[in-house]
């Protein structure tokens, strides 16, 4: 490890002496443990240690750029930092310019700075953060769906997004984060999205990660959910040399339920590893996991998924799903999906699939004229877009359909008119 | 329009059809019977290009406009589709994600582009099938549900048929499409099917049960048994084959099996 | 270096005897003067083995290489079993019945011994002896009795003990010991290449279909000592096989450790099919005594169309830990792997399986039921690996839990690895508990609340024991209804 590089960057960061206290704290948290290796049981297939050859640094500019539209109240960060915020925003503000409201204190970190047995990029995260959202529902209220879009343009710049939402009791909210990167660019960018939801609350979370070829994009969403909370979660994973993605859910209510769902296509030479892990620490709670993944060219597909079911926490209700596609010879994909369950009245579930596509579907659509390739495409968009229809929202689903249809392999454009 | 010529079929080293000859003519019903396990539907099947069969001996012959007497069983499964070969299947496949009008649309375009036609833009696509669900009596949400996806068995039949009508097929070959229906869908699915009835066409039924041919009334009628027609009539013998069963037509010692050199 | 000691087992309290006797009736000591090693391991320890054994030299210097390879080694701890640290100074590891020399027929053996075996249900005087079932009796350290073996000599079978096969057929012990889990393999394995004193040796020569199922005993009877056997069956070429493993213990407070290797090696068209039913003493209600079970155990499809299939019951142990897995190596090999794991009291299994595809059309099918009551705790770990020139391999693998307390926990890690496209691979897992209205019904028939569990755990563990031959499948049933006496309520 070279603490020097981490000691760079955070002379880099503001905030107030309080703050950077913390941000010391973090660091020297992180320095015990140092980079994830392989050694790591989660980090059994993905290794890390080529970050550290690269000439990491914090970002120098954060330069603006021009987004595409977006169905709602847009945020735009560049190289790490919030380069313009929607005006119509009531709900969404930059979280480093509210770094020290009585709301960021109190709730910044309660997740990420907590998590048993530690966490090496949650806490390089809380040391470096730069920039990012906040996003604050206030008890009544409904907000518009908030779209954080980020687009990285340096080449081996350290990208720390910190994001902080909090719906109280009974609101309901959209989130979505969309990441880029110029095309072939390497950075790292490292985020952390800590979400609380209160009684009642709603949140619908879209993660499209469309990072630059060459990026490695680490990601943890922590989510804390109160009785009665609902979180839907769609990722959409098609970018980045190296994508590693972790969702921890923790339905501490009773009646909390969560669904997550996913897709991901590692094609070319990508390599893309999502951890899920749902606590169920209340009785009577729900968790639903529905995962897609496309491996093709070299690229490789992981997903581990954990549930684990607490004493007392009677009735949960889990379910996983993982089906995966293998299409060359030089992909692989690995699934690990566990249950550990310490309650005896629950209903728990997980099914796990890697195969190819159907040879009985491809006759059958040949027999209606359809030519093979096209009829493997047709299938491949079919497969892959049922994780949109899961989302149950047509306009985020409009949205997602032209980037899902863009990152497809082997897609017959005419096919998705 | 189909001439089969002593066509021997199997599967691994098991013999299903054991040379059968057929003769098919334009604007002709003919329907294929037989006791299970006598190879109708691989005869479907193989018409159909289904891979996972060896033909090992024989021809069959389509002789279409565009394709005279080409040897059908060198084509693909799409290319058979594409010069006006339908099969309904026994057992349609659900496809998840992919809904019924992407299916019906790709095929269609694809089929007119073969017959020199030009594509249907969406309009004129959703009139031609707005017509077609009509006289199958579906409703228009079909169209956008997943390929046949939690469809009940009558369901997936009429689909079949929908999808019959949209392609306007010069073979229509129907595997068992009767099985599995209540009355009012089989004659809801006879009704599509007669309505398709052209002197340019030719419908090949193939059905273990008399039943369906009360409304489909056939030019002629063939039972198969241990892979070869036995026989062959009118649609008299369809009900005489309902009185009386398969029995009396099959050989004692009619066992593929036995049959083997 | 010391003289071996002569240990006098100690009167047990009899009440204490029959008060538990009704929950592990296996728990008995049989008085018998044994011959035991001084505790703890030392080079010194293993050249008395050896020397006990009167090894030739390629066994001591394999078992020197093992012992020094494992003072490298730490003990593993990412599986979800917990213990106390296990003092590897403090165990036997050598135990023995006295007595002169190998016992040449039943005669010679101490009549002692012989009742242990009847008391256990397995006679070994031949003509009282299950029909069709041979069997090599393993007490403590030492094989003392095979039966049937004029028998299977004629077929040229050798089926003897793993001492004898050392004595005998060196050879064969030399081309296959340690080809399928060398002993660097993994801490207890290495621990057991160093140390084992006996077990069971197989070899069913090319196109021989052997006539019997072929039957290993273990008993652990001495305090204090470990047991560590390896067993080593090769099926060459066209040859099948069917090989049962029964084990028990006396009850004893401190735990004992069971280290074993088992290694199958199937060439060509060989069947090997081995079955265990494992019901060491699993320790009292409170998790006091029982075995540690740390077992490797592993097949290799050499050859083409291959067939290795392992079926297990696993009612005993304090900890069970291992992992009976297939490398299918062979084109066409198939891999298969039925468990049935029962948790109860503090009891604690983290069992599963891999199967590792490298030939084409490679096949295995997983099936696992883990049955936890009281403290239990039953972790399913498995990994499944699809190796890329495995093309057209294929894997079913079906998990089940079942869940009968509300204190106890059931665990699934499975591992999917695929790298060729052609392969398809399923996992399915489920948990569920034994249903109030499941019971009602069954008892609104007339059935009391044990029977129906009993018949509810039999219907679960259905696809298991039709696997297991038959006296064995009926015995496995009686083996779970005992170790789930009182364990709903």
């Amino acid at each position: 490890m070279n603490p020097t590089l981490y000691r760079r960057a955070l002379e880099h960061t503001i905030g107030s002496p309080q703050q950077m206290a913390s941000r010391k704290v973090a660091l020297e948290r992180f320095f015990t443990h140092g980079l994830p290796t392989p050694r790591d049981e989660d980090w059994k297939y993905t290794a890390l240690d080529f970050l550290e050859q690269m000439d990491l640094h914090a970002p120098h500019a954060a330069e603006d750029w021009a987004s595409e539209d977006y169905p709602g109240i847009v945020m735009r960060f560049g190289n790490g930092r919030l380069t313009d915020a929607d005006l119509r925003s009531i709900h969404a503000h930059g979280l480093a310019d509210h770094a020290d409201s009585p709301l960021v204190v109190r709730y910044l970190g309660r997740l990420a700075d907590t998590l048993p047995g530690g966490a090496a990029l949650a806490d390089i995260n809380s040391a470096l953060w730069q920039d990012g959202l906040l996003l604050h529902v206030p008890v009544g209220w409904k907000a518009s769906p908030v779209f954080v879009t980020h687009y990285a343009s340096e080449s081996d710049a350290m990208l720390h997004l910190r994001h902080l939402v909090v719906l109280e009791a009974g609101t309901e909210a959209v989130l979505v984060e969309h990441d880029q990167g110029t095309p072939d660019l390497p950075y790292w960018h490292n985020s952390v999205t800590e979400i609380v939801l209160g009684e009642g609350a709603r949140l619908t979370h879209i993660k499209l990660d469309e990072d630059s070829a060459a990026a490695t994009h680490t990601s943890l969403t922590l989510v804390g959910q109160s009785r009665d909370s609902r979180y839907h979660a769609l990722s959409l994973l098609v970018g980045g040399r190296v994508a590693r993605h972790d969702t921890r859910v923790n339905l501490n209510g009773s009646g909390a339920e969560c669904q997550l769902d996913g897709l991901f296509i590692a094609d070319a030479r990508r390599h893309i590893d999502q951890h899920l892990h749902v606590e169920h620490a209340a009785p009577h709670t729900t968790s639903r996991q529905t995962w897609r993944g496309i491996a093709t060219g070299r690229g490789r597909g992981i997903f581990d998924s954990r549930v684990v079911v607490q004493p007392g926490a009677q009735k949960a209700d889990a379910q996983q799903s993982s089906r995966n596609l293998l299409l060359s010879p030089h992909a692989e994909i690995d699934v690990k999906p566990q249950l550990e369950i310490h309650a005896d009245d629950v209903r728990c579930s997980h099914g796990a699939t890697v195969g190819q596509l159907d040879e009985a579907q491809v006759f059958y659509l040949r027999s209606r004229g359809i030519a093979a390739d096209t009829a493997r495409a047709l299938l491949l968009h079919g497969f892959a877009g049922e994780a949109l229809g899961l989302l149950k929202n047509a306009a985020l689903s409009d949205w997602l359909e032209p980037h899902l249809a863009a990152a497809l392999p082997l897609l017959n454009k005419e096919l998705t008119t | 329009m189909l001439e089969i010529r002593n066509l021997h079929v199997s599967i691994g080293d098991r013999p299903i059809l054991a040379g059968i000859d057929l003769d098919v003519k334009a604007g002709e019903v003919h329907a294929i019977m037989g006791p299970n396990g006598s190879g109708k539907s691989t005869l479907a099947q193989v018409l159909a290009g289904r891979e996972g069969y060896a033909v090992t001996a024989g021809s069959v012959r389509y002789l279409d406009r565009d394709l005279v007497g080409q040897d059908l069983l060198a084509l693909a499964p799409e290319q058979r589709a594409r010069a006006g070969i339908f099969l309904a299947f026994q057992y349609p496949l659900e496809i998840p994600g992919v809904a019924n009008v992407q299916l019906l649309r790709s095929a269609l375009n694809s089929v007119r582009l073969q017959r020199g036609e030009s594509e249907l833009d969406a309009m004129d696509f959703l009139d031609t099938v707005k017509s077609k669900l009509a006289l199958l009596d579906m409703d228009e949400s079909f169209l956008y549900r997943a390929v046949n996806e939690g469809f009940s068995g009558g369901e997936k039949k009429r689909n079949e048929i929908l999808q019959m009508a949209v392609l306007e097929p010069r073979l229509a070959i129907l595997d068992e499409t009767d099985s599995g229906l209540d009355i009012d869908a089989l004659k809801t699915v006879a009704h599509g099917v007669n309505a398709l009835k052209h002197p340019e066409r030719a419908v090949i039924l193939v059905t273990h049960y008399q039943r369906l041919l009360n409304y489909i009334v056939p030019d002629h009628v063939h039972v198969l048994a241990g892979g070869r027609i036995v026989r062959s009539g009118d649609a008299g013998l369809a009900l005489e084959l309902e009185d009386r069963g398969y029995g009396w037509l099959i050989p004692e010692s009619g066992s593929l099996e036995e049959m083997r050199p | 270096m010391s003289q071996p000691e002569v240990s006098h087992p100690d009167a047990r309290n009899a009440e204490l005897r029959s008060r538990v006797a009704d929950e592990y009736r296996w728990g008995f000591v049989t008085d018998i003067e044994q011959e035991v090693v001084p505790k703890g391991l030392s080079e010194a320890v293993i050249r008395l083995i050896s020397a006990k054994k009167n090894e030739p030299d390629f066994m001591l210097e394999w078992r020197l290489q093992a012992y020094r390879h494992w003072l490298t080694l730490t003990e593993p701890t990412w599986s979800s079993v917990h213990h106390p640290a296990i003092d590897y100074q403090a165990i036997h590891y050598y135990a023995a019945p006295k007595s002169g020399s190998q016992p040449k027929d039943l005669s010679e053996v101490d009549p002692e011994l012989l009742r242990t075996y009847e008391k256990l249900g397995i006679p070994l005087q031949e003509r009282e002896a299950l029909a069709g079932v041979a069997v090599d009796a393993v007490f403590d350290s030492v094989s003392v009795a095979t039966t049937f073996k004029d028998k299977l000599e004629s077929l040229g079978i050798i089926f003897c003990s793993f001492s004898e096969a050392v004595q005998k057929h060196p050879e064969l012990v030399r081309e296959y010991l340690g080809s399928v889990v060398p002993y660097t393999d993994n801490y207890f394995a290495t621990l057991n290449s160093a140390v084992f004193t006996d077990g069971s040796f197989v070899y069913v020569p090319k196109g021989v279909r052997c006539p019997m199922e072929l039957s290993t005993y273990f008993r652990i009877n001495a305090r204090n000592s470990g047991q560590f056997e390896r067993t080593l069956i090769i099926a060459d070429e066209g040859a099948t096989v069917s090989y049962l493993e029964g084990c028990t213990a006396p009850m004893r407070d401190e735990n004992q450790l069971h280290a074993a290797v088992v290694e199958l090696v199937a060439l060509k068209d060989a069947r090997i099919k081995y079955s265990t039913v494992q019901n060491w003493y699993p320790g009292d209600a409170e998790g006091r005594g029982g075995i540690y079970n740390f077992v490797t155990k592993r097949g290799d499809c050499r050859g083409d169309r291959a067939h290795i299939s392992w079926t297990q019951v696993e009612t005993g142990s304090a900890i069970t830990w291992k992992y009976p897995s297939c490398i299918l190596r062979g084109d066409d090999s198939v891999g298969e792997f039925y468990s049935v794991a029962l948790t109860n009291h503090r009891q604690q299994a983290d069992t599963g399986t891999k199967m590792i595809h490298i030939g084409r059309n490679t096949r295995s099918t997983i099936v696992s039921k883990g049955i936890s009551a009281g403290f239990g705790s039953n972790a399913y770990r498995g990994l499944v690996k699809v190796l890329p020139s495995a093309a057209n391999a294929r894997n079913h693998t079906q998990c089940d839990s079942l869940l009968m307390s509300d204190h106890c926990a059931a665990h699934t890690f499975p591992y999917i690895e695929v790298k060729n496209p052609s392969a398809t691979v399923e996992h399915e897992a489920t948990t569920s508990k034994i249903g109030d209205d499941q019971l009602f019904y069954l008892r609104s028939r007339g059935l009391s609340e044990e029977d129906a569990v009993n018949l509810i755990v039999n219907g679960f563990c259905k696809e298991v024991f039709k696997e297991l031959p038959m006296e064995f499948a009926v015995e496995a049933q009686k083996l779970l209804a005992v170790s789930l006496e009182g364990a709903i309520g």
